[in-house]
């Protein structure tokens, strides 16, 4: 899966993560890939809500230890 | 997709913790595309003047350092960076006109892009939320 941009977010804690990634998508055309790299707790459950509400679409979650990948594809 | 959502969220404290709940609520509103509308009344005014830092009140008053440390060990923005990304965000920043004639506070005391709001005007917005919040 091609990201067009990646968005280092590990380390950071509600709410920057969905800030910075609504500030990122931005910079996206529609249909375009955003990777987010997150590790807050609530992000697991926080990115597929974002998702759900603004209407882009999460096309993979991968675990990977602490970190969690988001491949986001912007509507 | 939902429905673009509106929050109104009244802010009457000036506490640290008081003054967190509705940034972190209201950039996270406007981060889920929601149109976001807070107003500062009482206390919560002064959250709304150039340059404040919110601290802890009470008998927490003297933790206002650890938990500012603490917060920013953790990552967690403080309170100015989180009204500076609101306000980025285009979150709505309204002083209530009651409380500053009654605190004694001008416009231009308070931050740019405060718009002084009745409670009339304000209850209009409210009306029309889909979610409305008092801090």
């Amino acid at each position: 899966m091609e990201a067009k941009k990646e968005l280092n977010a590990v380390g950071l804690s509600c709410p920057m993560p969905i800030i910075k990634t609504r500030k990122a998508i931005e910079e996206l055309g529609s249909g375009e890939i955003l990777l987010v790299l997150a590790d807050d707790p609530g992000a697991k459950e926080d990115f597929p809500a974002w998702c759900e509400q603004t209407g882009n679409e999460l096309l993979k979650m991968e675990e990977e230890a602490s970190v969690i990948k988001f491949y986001i594809k912007k509507k | 997709m939902t429905e673009k959502k509106r929050l109104a969220i009244v802010v009457s404290e000036n506490s640290l913790d008081k003054a967190m709940m509705p940034m972190i609520l209201g950039t996270t509103g406007a981060s889920l595309d929601a149109e976001v509308h807070l107003f500062f009344t009482f206390w919560g005014l002064f959250l709304l003047k150039k340059d404040y830092k919110p601290k802890l009140k009470g008998m927490m008053a003297p933790f206002t350092g650890m938990m500012v440390k603490q917060m920013k060990s953790k990552n967690i923005p403080g309170y100015s960076e989180l009204l500076e990304q609101a306000r980025e965000l285009g979150v709505k920043l309204y002083a209530c006109s009651t409380s500053m004639e009654m605190m004694g506070v001008k416009k231009e005391d308070l931050i740019d892009g405060v718009e002084v709001l009745g409670a009339t005007a304000f209850l209009k917005i409210a009306f029309e939320s889909d979610v409305t919040l008092f801090i």
